[in-house]
């Protein structure tokens, strides 16, 4: 797909523990430079962790994570993020007390000299985001709130961006748009991360996918193979 | 009307004490007990600066802001910062805040002793102006309008600044804030630093009014702010501004229509009784937090 000399993320053998109990036992894999990588899986199976210790979230308790081939384990947020490592977080986490402007103004933390272009970039391509811009982002509708968090990610002008279940609670309708987004967000060349529970939606956006169970990958590919997959499909996809 | 402009007087500088001691409660929900340490402090730091070093007061009043911050920030890594992971966080914090009040007391201590220090006679000019047939001195004046100014600026950067922006974010969800990309524990310090660089200006303007600073002045005080916040509401800036004016007016008008011995008596039955009608406080709000 693309021939750049380092991917945008390379894992190796990432171990993530809340304690004693290990929810990433040595995961490995790579993100290249403009693709649309999916981690699938059960609830529980460790994507969320890979995804919070990608974002300096967490600490990993050994393995490493390169960016654009630089080694990045264990840098926090604020550094990830003004580097370029963007998180759209489980949950959306709008600050609801906020307005959406303000939401989107803490989303261009890192960008003081263009935060305002940048800003209404957003509001011409989320028009309902401009129009509820000076609404407390807590009355905004579940699928209002995805598109904030997605536009809040943004305006950070991400080079990776990390999706932690974007479609989780929203109708299907909803679910499209947000797939829509994320397809358009790689074809302008952000490269994409996505954690989905929604496996075979998230596979069939991607052009590479990992499955993980209990904490290590299971199978991996490109993947339409993946969707092709007998095994994949009894075990993880079920019968459409 | 004079008890009013005297009410005002020293009301002003509880509420300057107190909008520091909520601003850290609102915005990082924790109790920081040694402000009344950093109050005492502004006022020997003061001394020290305008007796010692020579300063004008209108230099020394600013650098005691500064050295407020200072201490704010030491406060903030020795008191709270190696115990925030703890899942007693809040009340590891406020033992250990009463811990680093302890020890500036008693640094306080070792350099001046324990007698009560004071100004030079000469370091404030003594005008007074007579309004309306009520005596207001320059002293006074000067009080309430650097508190004013002080609050009224601490207020604007918190609603419209972008560190202000930043420190409302991480009161609402310190997890979103730093998914952000903000710096969490700079917020953090940055908030302890605003909060005592007020708390050490409250202080110098107290021993500037009453002429006399003593290790122990910030203990009374801080159970008046205490009383001041929570009946403001905990957390919120205008309740603690209004709280403590309602109070200092509170005061004066006890002590001069029923009697000095009545003063507390008084002033802390009021509060009990609009913490009967309002269990919130003032402008607090009725909102759970989440956790």
């Amino acid at each position: 797909m693309t021939t750049d000399a380092s991917p945008a993320l390379q894992v190796d053998d990432l171990v993530v523990a809340y304690g004693r109990v290990q929810a990433v036992r040595g995961v490995s894999f790579t993100v290249p430079s403009g693709g649309l990588v999916a981690l699938v899986g059960a609830n529980g199976a460790g994507k969320s962790s890979i995804l919070n210790a990608l974002a300096g979230l967490v600490r990993p308790r050994s393995g490493s994570v390169r960016f654009g081939g630089r080694d990045v384990t264990r840098r926090p947020a604020h550094e990830l993020v003004a580097a370029g490592l963007v998180q759209v977080p489980e949950g959306r986490e709008v600050l609801a007390t906020m307005t959406v402007d303000e939401n989107l103004r803490l989303g261009a933390w890192h960008r003081r000299s263009d935060a305002d272009e940048r800003i209404d970039e957003m509001y011409g391509r989320f028009p309902v985001l401009a129009e509820r811009r000076a609404l407390q982002a807590g009355a905004l509708s579940g699928g209002e709130q995805q598109m904030l968090a997605i536009a809040r990610a943004l305006v950070a002008g991400p080079s990776v961006l990390l999706m932690d279940e974007p479609s989780m609670g929203l109708a299907p309708k909803i679910v499209d748009e947000v797939f829509a987004v994320i397809a358009e967000i790689q074809a302008a060349g952000t490269t994409v991360v996505l954690v989905e529970q929604n496996a075979r939606r998230a596979l069939r956006a991607a052009t590479y996918g990992y499955v993980l169970e209990s904490g290590t990958v299971a199978h991996e590919g490109p993947a339409d193979d993946l969707l092709a997959d007998r095994r994949v499909i009894q075990a993880y996809l079920g019968i459409e | 009307m004079q008890q009013i402009v005297n009410g005002v007087f020293t009301g002003s500088i509880y509420a300057l004490f107190a909008i520091g001691f909520t601003l850290v409660f609102g915005i990082l929900h924790r109790l920081n007990l040694a402000h009344s340490a950093v109050f005492a402090a502004g006022a020997f730091i003061g001394i020290e600066l305008a007796e010692n070093a020579g300063m004008p007061i209108w230099l020394a009043i600013p650098s005691v802001l500064v050295a407020g911050g200072v201490l704010g920030l030491v406060i903030e890594r020795l008191a709270f910062r190696p115990l925030g992971g703890r899942h007693d966080a809040h009340f590891a914090g406020l033992i250990s805040s009463i811990a680093v009040g302890a020890m500036f007391l008693a640094l306080l201590q070792a350099r001046y002793g324990p007698d009560t220090r004071r100004f030079a006679p000469d370091t404030f000019p003594q005008h007074r102006y007579d309004v309306l047939g009520v005596s207001v001195s320059l002293l006074q004046l000067t009080v309430v309008a650097v508190s004013l100014v002080l609050m009224v600026g601490l207020s604007v950067l918190v609603a419209r600044s972008r560190l202000g922006r930043a420190m409302r974010a991480v009161a609402e969800n310190p997890h979103a804030a730093r998914v952000l990309g903000i710096n969490v524990d700079r917020v953090t310090a940055a908030t302890f630093a605003l909060s005592s660089a007020l708390g050490a200006v409250a202080g110098v303007l107290f021993a500037l009014s009453v002429n006399s600073a003593q290790l122990s002045m910030g203990f009374n005080i801080e159970l008046k702010g205490l009383a001041v916040i929570i009946v403001g509401g905990m957390g919120s800036l205008k309740g603690a501004m209004v709280g403590g004016l309602a109070l200092g007016l509170i005061e004066v008008f006890a002590v001069t229509q029923i009697g000095s011995s009545w003063r507390d008596v008084i002033a802390f039955g009021l509060l009990i009784a609009i913490l009967l009608v309002r269990p919130q406080g003032l402008f607090g709000s009725r909102k759970v937090r989440e956790v």
